[in-house]
């Protein structure tokens, strides 16, 4: 199957306002002809759905939250990058998408990049008019910092809680839709899976997750706006409710999958204590600015760190690369640690640790500058750890974060599968191999205020939808389908938890298909997942039924599509013979260490084609063009 | 555009009315005690005010005065009571165990000091007003006699001697000791009501609050006492 | 540490429910308290009975899905912090620790800890927000905003609506969380226009949900994880009866 991206032609800063030239328009009076359905209600998910009725489409929004304010876009603390350039200080809609071409290791599509970038000002003026309350200087215009790393400050933020405020704002805006009700809203619905008909995405089947009704819902176009699946690796940064099976299900029924491999590691998060742990939580990486970061020169040393001298710590970051030190880039500080770690090194319990000191950041600038800088963080690290980091050196270690990978799209953020849209990190599209700090809520937004109300317009203006009804033999077929995974899960009757399955899951992933991987690793990974899942299918235990509000089974119904899944990104992750971005492959790089990026053969997004459980996928690629940024290697030496 | 009759039933517009009518309670409070406080000046100060309240505006002045007190009364009541059952209904079943962290007996007890208060209010109307309990301390200034229209109660010799009764005197007390529980909350939760409250004002209202509350139920406790004391005879 | 839990047990919103008593041991101090409940659940899988169900997602303080009600307390015994922040650290060996839902008529038990918080969104779906179409918006620097009032309105925008305002007010009032709302917005130019109107019909909408009045405890700012000041109550009152006697909306 060829795979067309769609992308306009013509210069790159004119292809978008080309394509919304070309476009065709659906008649305002038609628009309420047209059904949508919008599944999560996250920063893309709200933005889509509320913008989509505010149009006149009819739309259908989907969550298995209690509410539509809960998804995890609102945990993201950092900001969200603008080239609105209100700093003056050389930005530009160019800079900020150059800058997220080569962030992304040269594996993103230009144009897509691009018209993140001119929309990325539009979507600041949107969230400010719904009365976000950005951070202001005593002036009253809106303030700017700089983050991740970047050259100019273009990063918006409210507190450390922007992704919560502009999440409201979605959500808000969604409320607004559905007060007025031009948007059905369906709480505690869980996504269980896609109906194609004649080719098309007409529908989906979800499970009511109080009362366990399985049913099935129609339109004429479906947008999956369901996050990432970090949750693979058990322990993440996400929530604990976050999961593959939606873009999965879709996956199953003939969509592809971009790029699983691409992960992206966190390097400042605070450490596993015990194996009991549920998740693991993200500090924001502005502590590296004054914090530094160490291990113990000696292996196993288990003193106290105040008791080690100087001489015998090691600040590797600060000795392996002079000019960025503890600021390198978030892949190579994740991958730094473990090299630590696995050295022997580590600190703190298991050895998986290592310290992020202030100390010296302390007596230079005194602890009240630095409690104005970091206070909460180091409120909420004393929270979890109960360790003061202000008199002993927090302990962080790497952990999995955001993913790069995705259903596949074109320009039109429309998968292979007519009619299915993709937004937000369930897509694969602008973040190549590694995605730039502030830039997950610019993309969530852009997508669902600024691209997808055109381009479904686009998709509606062909026709040719004719009425499906949900007791033809295809949708039925397919809600009967999800009943019978749902009854088959739960007459097993063994003896294992889903939660283990899931943990020995995250602990094989974690371990071959982690920060590093190699052939070994993932060909080993490869044979171990299919028979923990054939495991999984005998032995495991759901109490309680399928007909009232069951957690186990929630959570059961998830890990079953993570056992198949693992296996893809395995497959991905084994055929990208180089390192870039969140994948680094350990035989693919420099004598120092360095990710070694393989343009000529591996400029291209892997998209695999389902072929059966524990069938090998099959490979579609779509090669990536790059006309307007030079291919270089990034250096942080 | 909503029915005023809609936003006059909501719960906010019922503590408002409540707000209101309290603080016009507060202020007859503070005017009824300045009355009583005549006593030390002697049973001439207190009678000629009584009388003087009475012939005001031709007499007018004090039904018009009675009204007012009653109309709020009445509100403050009804809303104190609709409030309450709606507030039962919205916690139907309650908790095993309860940590207050926040509010204060006071605030807690507000119903209850309420509806002593209102039993207290009709025992002291009976007594001082309409001589139906505790008749034998109500005395005229006159002798009675069909003739006499404008006969006056002598204020101060039936304060004198009722509170003289140490029984009376008790309850009275006791009902004041109450006064001062409700208005300790009732000053700063009206000002919440009413949107007066920005780091300026809570801590002027957080003091003025209890301070009032404590002012008038010494200075209403303050006269049987000192007529039980012998200080007043 | 070994622990005696009383939870609360009950299998449908027509259940009547009862709290049961669990022992757990071995409790590590530096376990969360979601994920004692885990171990506890672990075990009940393990033993053929049914876990105990409990809402929680995001486990670092923001979501606001967790919420129950820990020795009387909303959230438990820590000031500012949700059940998810909070860490066995606080308990000591053989603690007994009583866990409740959140108690109010418009937050039906669904199951166990679980409950319905639908009431909240029908409150912000009557005005907790700006009437702005995609695309109306004007540059975001046209309109300067002084940044105490952006930072007021960022104090009132921290609510993470968990509910425990609720479950803390001895009459179950979402007056916190209504007030919070109405203050971000009413804190900034943008929410002015339909200042008014909100106030209106985000009030009476509580009303109609079944929460009760407000009786100036402060309970529910003291139950807050966000900290948010029952000073947004006042101006929340202030707008309503401007509103009313106003008749703008």
């Amino acid at each position: 199957m060829d795979l067309k991206n769609h992308i306009p032609s013509g210069p790159i800063d004119q292809k978008w306002d080309k394509h919304r030239a070309d476009l065709k328009l659906v008649n305002p009076a038609n628009k309420r002809k047209f059904s949508v359905i919008v599944v999560g209600t996250g920063l893309a998910g709200s933005s889509a759905a509320a913008t989509l009725a505010e149009l006149g489409y009819n739309v259908q929004a989907f969550t298995y939250h209690d509410s539509a304010r809960r998804a995890h876009s609102i945990a993201a603390q950092g900001g969200i990058n603008a080239a609105k350039n209100y700093q003056n200080d050389g930005d530009s809609v160019w800079r900020l998408f150059y800058d997220t071409v080569k962030g992304g290791d040269f594996r993103a599509r230009e144009a897509n990049v691009h018209r993140l970038a001119e929309v990325s000002v539009n979507i600041i003026d949107q969230c400010v008019a719904q009365g976000v309350p950005f951070a202001r200087e005593y002036g009253g215009y809106l303030s700017n910092r700089s983050f991740g790393g970047a050259q100019v400050s273009r990063t918006f933020y409210a507190r450390g809680q922007t992704g919560q405020q502009l999440l409201l704002g979605a959500y808000q805006a969604l409320m607004r839709q559905v007060g007025l009700g031009k948007v059905k809203l369906h709480n505690k619905q869980e996504m269980m899976d896609l109906i194609v008909v004649d080719g098309r995405a007409r529908g989906i089947v979800t499970r009511n997750m109080v009362t366990g009704k399985v049913e099935s819902h129609m339109a004429d176009a479906v947008i999956l706006a369901t996050g990432g699946y970090g949750n693979v690796f058990y322990l993440s940064t996400n929530a604990m409710a976050c999961n593959v099976t939606a873009t999965y299900r879709a996956h199953k029924r003939g969509a592809f999958f971009a790029n699983p491999c691409y992960t992206q590691i966190h390097p400042t998060c605070i450490p596993q204590s015990g194996d009991y742990q549920s998740k693991l939580t993200l500090m924001s990486e502005s502590l590296r600015n004054d914090g530094r970061i160490w291990v113990p020169k000696n292996k196993g040393d288990k003193r106290a760190p105040d008791q080690i001298p100087e001489s015998e710590r090691d600040y590797y970051l600060e000795r392996k690369y002079p000019s960025f030190g503890n600021l390198s880039p978030r892949d190579i500080a994740s991958r730094a640690a473990k090299e630590a770690c696995d050295d022997g090194r580590g600190v703190g319990p298991g050895g998986l640790g290592v310290y992020l000191d202030f100390s010296d950041a302390i007596k230079r600038l005194g602890e009240k500058v630095i409690a104005d800088r970091y206070g909460n963080l180091f409120e909420m690290y004393e929270r979890i750890t109960g360790e003061n980091p202000y008199h002993v050196p927090m302990r962080i270690y790497p952990a999995v974060h955001y993913t790069m990978g995705g259903l596949w799209v074109d320009y039109n953020l429309m998968s292979n599968v007519p009619g299915l849209f993709v937004l937000g990190e369930a897509n694969f599209s602008d973040h190549g191999a590694n995605r730039l700090g502030a830039s997950a809520l610019m993309q969530g937004l852009a997508d669902g205020y600024f691209v997808i109300p055109y381009t479904i317009g686009g998709y509606f203006a062909q026709g040719g939808f004719s009425p499906v009804s949900q007791d033809s033999p295809v949708v039925q077929a397919t809600v009967r389908e999800a009943e019978e995974k749902i009854q088959k899960l739960l007459s097993i009757n063994g003896k294992r938890s889903p939660t283990s399955f899931h943990r020995e899951l995250g602990k094989i992933m974690w371990d071959k298909c982690g920060m590093a991987r190699n052939e070994k690793g993932l060909t080993e990974a490869l044979k171990r997942i299919p028979e923990l899942r054939e495991e999984f299918w005998q032995d495991v235990v759901i109490p309680g039924s399928g007909a009232e509000l069951n957690q186990s089974l929630e959570l059961g119904l998830r890990v079953a599509d993570f056992l198949e899944f693992a296996e893809l990104m395995c497959y991905d992750a084994l055929h990208r013979n180089e390192s870039c971005g969140g994948h680094f492959r350990e035989e693919y790089q420099t004598e120092d260490g360095e990710a070694k990026r393989n343009d000529e053969e591996f400029a291209y997004v892997g998209a695999w084609e389902y072929t059966g459980v524990g069938s090998k996928p099959t490979l579609h690629k779509e090669q990536l063009e790059f006309e307007n940024v030079q291919l270089a290697t990034r250096s942080y030496k | 555009m909503k029915a005023f009759g809609e936003i006059w039933e909501s719960n906010l517009f019922q503590k408002w009315l409540m707000a209101i009518t309290g603080l016009l309670l507060v202020g007859f409070l503070i005017g009824h005690l300045s009355g009583n406080l005549l006593v030390f000046m002697g049973p001439d100060a207190i009678n000629e005010y009584a009388h003087g309240l009475r012939t005001m505006l031709h007499g007018t002045a004090i039904w018009i005065v009675r009204f007012g007190l009653l109309a709020s009364f009445a509100l403050h009541v009804t809303s104190a009571i609709k409030l309450a059952r709606r507030n039962r209904a919205a916690r139907p079943s309650s908790y095993n165990t309860v940590e207050h962290r926040a509010s204060t007996l006071a605030s807690r007890s507000m119903l209850y000091s309420g509806l002593l208060l209102l039993t207290y209010a009709i025992y002291h109307l009976a007594h001082f007003t309409w001589g139906a309990v505790h008749s034998e301390f109500y005395v005229k200034a006159c002798p009675p006699s069909p003739e006499c229209t404008d006969c006056i109660p002598d204020v101060y010799a039936m304060i004198v001697s009722s509170f003289q009764q140490p029984v009376i005197s008790v309850a009275y007390v006791l009902a004041m000791i109450m006064v001062g529980l409700h208005l300790n909350h009732a000053i700063a939760s009206a000002s919440q009501t009413l949107g007066l409250r920005n780091r300026r004002i809570v801590p002027i209202v957080r003091t003025v609050g209890p301070l009032l509350g404590i002012l008038v139920a010494l200075g209403f406790s303050s006269v049987p006492l000192a007529i039980l004391a012998g200080i007043v005879k | 540490m070994n622990l005696r839990l009383h939870i609360w047990r009950q299998s449908g919103p027509q259940d009547t429910g009862m709290l049961k008593t669990y022992d757990v041991a071995n409790v590590s101090e530096h376990m969360s308290f979601l994920e004692m409940l885990d171990v506890l659940n672990e075990d009940l899988i393990a033993k053929g009975e049914l876990p105990v169900a409990f809402d929680h997602d995001c486990r670092e303080g923001i979501c606001g899905t967790c919420g129950m009600v820990i020795n009387g307390r909303p959230h438990g015994p820590l000031a500012r912090t949700t059940a998810c922040q909070l860490h066995m650290r606080t308990f000591k060996d053989g603690d007994e620790i009583y866990i409740e839902p959140w108690r109010a008529r418009a937050f039906p038990v669904v199951r166990d800890l679980v409950v319905d918080r639908g009431s909240f969104d029908r409150i912000i779906q009557k005005g907790g927000f700006v009437s702005v179409n995609t695309g109306n918006a004007q540059d975001g620097n046209t309109l300067p905003i002084p940044k105490l009032d952006a930072d007021r309105a960022m104090d009132a925008a921290a609510c993470i609506g968990c509910g425990a305002c609720v479950a803390a007010c001895p009459n179950a009032s979402a007056m916190l969380f209504t007030a919070a709302k109405i203050g971000h917005l009413g804190s900034v130019p943008q929410g002015q226009a339909e200042r008014s109107t909100r106030a209106m019909n985000m009030v009476l909408q509580m009303d109609a949900e079944g929460f009760g009045a407000c009786t100036n405890h402060y309970e529910c700012e003291a139950a807050c994880p966000k900290g948010i000041s029952a000073d947004f109550i006042a101006q929340m009152n202030k707008d309503f009866v401007s509103s009313a006697f106003g008749g703008r909306d």
